[in-house]
């Protein structure tokens, strides 16, 4: 099976990154990027097919909210209600995970190809000659050129600027694509959920090759930039100084319980 | 929507981790997800009645084969072991563990040398020791306590008597005095050194991985001859016959003349030369990892012989009366007849061998990666006797 996924997948993508170095005046930090641009933009209509999966889904809401109300205490009616909304509306859903899930292989093989290339011990050196073609192009660039911006991509970055330039990003996409909850128990989820991928992978960072950090990086920028030319703008992220008031529909709702606390509080 | 919710929280969370196990599980050797750790790979160097060599655990080690053939307790005999901590492991890691001031151990790469009564190591942390070979104590370190090292070391040292020679990953080629450990040069190459310098006739010859080879004078560091060749240099340079021997990264093997820098001959294999080449007789034995071994005519490199293992040839191999043994990197040895390259013999350790070979008549020791050394009988084909480095204590 392993040996099917590097002939077929890893391969060619090691072999071909290692080659775009070698075209680049043996820049990989730049490789890194035209590569990463590259895939992004072949998945565009799996990226595209994800957005407008997950727009059907939110259009759903408030049909569901209703449904979650008014079968609040059976579950099994709720359950096959829901299911009823989902296929008369055409969704799945898990529609919006299924392209998700297809990209997956590509970043594995994409990840894997940035780690081995830059073969940051000698024992990985060695490791690469299993995986590389024997073009002289690939030949004449390994060892690659680990230098970019100031930045030793088999290493580390020393300090936390790729950190929080990879949790930042990531966050940013993240509330672009996330809608506010209403309720407070499902936004305390959402914004658990918000955070901690742009927190693991800032974590990530600090002991992960910068080549793969920059990697993140371009890959969250360019899912930024899709995202705002295909749904529309920012989304659902707000500037602090351009926040809309609050919606009519959401904010009675969390005034009246503030108010009933605020009344049992004086009493 | 809570469920729908979770299901994606649990999704996203496995998909993470889905791709960082994938990335984690091709690149073994127990270094994590950020690539293996430098684990090294020593070889040995005869001193008086003992061998020494660089454990995967940083230690430098002497064993004496007759006392490990009695099973006696380890060190008796000349024996002796010497743990090089470094304050962090700093090649491994980045901000995370900027600070941390805890010793760590790092495996030895390059094959010690001696000269005289002392034992030289270079380390991956980027330092230089030189150890009483009787005693296994220091004489000296460099650079100096309180001084920044000078870059990870993976070549071999090389020295002829007065000077100890080393390339270092920050790009430059060192010269110390042997006996003090005083600096004597350093010369800034266009790229990093992982490959090993060698010295011959007051010469200093290196490779670098910007795939330029330099011709030194071993006494202050001036350049003879430098040239740049397509592709960066794999292996370690052999001397021999007025001609040096290296493999490079684009496959071939070449041979130059070593008063000039030009090339005489160039061969390509299946993959990376990775081994030094061996050279006796105006035949050049060279192991390669597309998994055989080339005998070439040294003057002319036509094909002697080449023989087949079963899997890649990492190991430089070894030559001891009318034989060359040979380790493929899963554990098998061979010995093979220098004339004909047929295989007379074959033994197995049973692990990933990635250390030269030293052959001392017709036992092969053998640094595996299980950390510890075989001693094998190759007329027999069996282990003689086995030593763990890696429960020595600290």
């Amino acid at each position: 099976m392993i040996d099917i996924w590097n002939v077929a997948i890893l391969n060619p993508m090691l072999n071909g990154l290692i080659a775009l170095s070698e075209m680049l005046g043996k820049n990989f930090g730049l490789a890194i990027i035209v590569l990463t641009v590259a895939v992004r933009i072949i998945l565009i209509p799996l990226t595209y097919k994800q957005t407008q999966s997950t727009k059907a889904m939110q259009s759903l809401q408030p049909k569901l909210q209703e449904l979650q109300k008014k079968y609040a205490r059976n579950q099994q009616k709720l359950q096959q209600e829901m299911m009823a909304l989902y296929k008369e509306a055409g969704v799945s859903p898990l529609g919006c995970m299924w392209p998700l899930l297809i990209q997956f292989p590509i970043w594995i093989a994409l990840y894997q190809s940035i780690m081995q290339a830059l073969a940051a011990t000698p024992e990985n050196l060695l490791l690469l000659s299993q995986h590389l073609y024997s073009w002289d192009m690939v030949g004449q660039a390994i060892p690659l050129n680990e230098m970019f911006l100031g930045l030793k991509l088999s290493q580390p970055d020393p300090t936390m600027i790729l950190a929080i330039l990879v949790g930042g990003t990531m966050w940013l996409q993240q509330k672009m694509v996330t809608p506010p909850a209403t309720d407070p128990k499902q936004q305390q989820m959402t914004s658990m959920t918000t955070m901690m991928m742009p927190m693991m992978f800032a974590f990530f960072t600090l002991s992960f090759p910068s080549g793969l950090a920059l990697y993140w990086v371009v890959s969250n920028i360019i899912g930024i930039g899709i995202q705002y030319f295909t749904g529309g703008g920012w989304g659902y992220f707000t500037f602090p100084s351009l926040r809309p008031q609050p919606q009519a529909t959401t904010q009675p709702k969390i005034e009246q319980k503030g108010s009933q606390d605020g009344k049992k509080g004086q009493n | 929507m809570k469920t729908a919710n979770l299901v994606k929280i649990l999704l996203t969370v496995s998909l993470v981790s889905a791709v960082f196990l994938a990335g984690c599980t091709d690149i073994s050797g127990g270094g994590g997800c950020a690539g293996p750790s430098a684990q090294g790979w020593s070889g040995f160097v005869p001193y008086k009645q003992v061998l020494c060599f660089g454990s995967m655990e940083g230690r430098v080690i002497a064993v004496n084969p007759a006392a490990r053939s009695d099973n006696k307790t380890f060190p008796v005999e000349g024996e002796w072991a010497y743990l090089i901590k470094i304050a962090s492991p700093g090649a491994a890691c980045g901000a995370m563990c900027g600070s941390s001031t805890s010793a760590a151990n790092m495996g030895i790469y390059a094959t010690p040398v001696t000269s005289g009564e002392l034992v030289y190591a270079g380390t991956y942390s980027g330092k230089i020791y030189a150890i009483n070979g009787d005693r296994g104590v220091v004489r000296w370190v460099y650079p100096r306590e309180g001084y920044e090292t000078v870059g990870g070391v993976v070549g071999n040292l090389a020295t002829d008597g007065q000077s100890i020679f080393f390339g270092s990953s920050n790009g430059k080629l060192y010269a110390l005095d042997a006996l003090t450990g005083d600096f004597k040069w350093e010369f800034q190459t266009s790229d990093k050194i992982w490959t090993s310098p060698v010295v011959d006739s007051g010469v200093v010859y290196s490779g670098n991985y910007g795939g330029n080879i330099y011709a030194l004078s071993a006494e202050d560091g001036k350049v003879i001859w430098e040239i740049k060749i397509p592709s960066a240099i794999a292996s370690a340079i052999t001397v021999s016959d007025g001609n040096l021997y290296f493999g490079t990264f684009d496959r071939y093997l070449h041979a130059l003349d070593k008063a000039s820098g030009q090339e005489k001959w160039k061969i390509s294999g299946g993959n990376w030369f990775w081994a030094a080449p061996v050279i006796r007789d105006g035949v050049a034995y060279c192991a390669c990892l597309d998994q055989k071994v080339y005998a070439l005519e040294a003057d002319t490199g036509r094909e002697v012989w080449q023989f087949s293992a079963e899997s890649p040839i990492v190991s430089t191999p070894a030559l001891s009366g009318d034989n060359l043994y040979v380790a493929s990197n899963n554990g098998k040895l061979y010995s093979l007849d220098i004339k004909k390259g047929t295989m007379i013999n074959s033994a197995s350790v049973g692990f990933t061998v990635y250390a030269p070979l030293y052959a001392d008549g017709a036992t092969v020791y053998v640094n595996a990666r299980n950390h510890t050394v075989y001693a094998v009988d190759m007329a027999k084909g069996s282990i003689i006797w086995q030593f763990a480095s890696n429960n020595l204590g600290n």
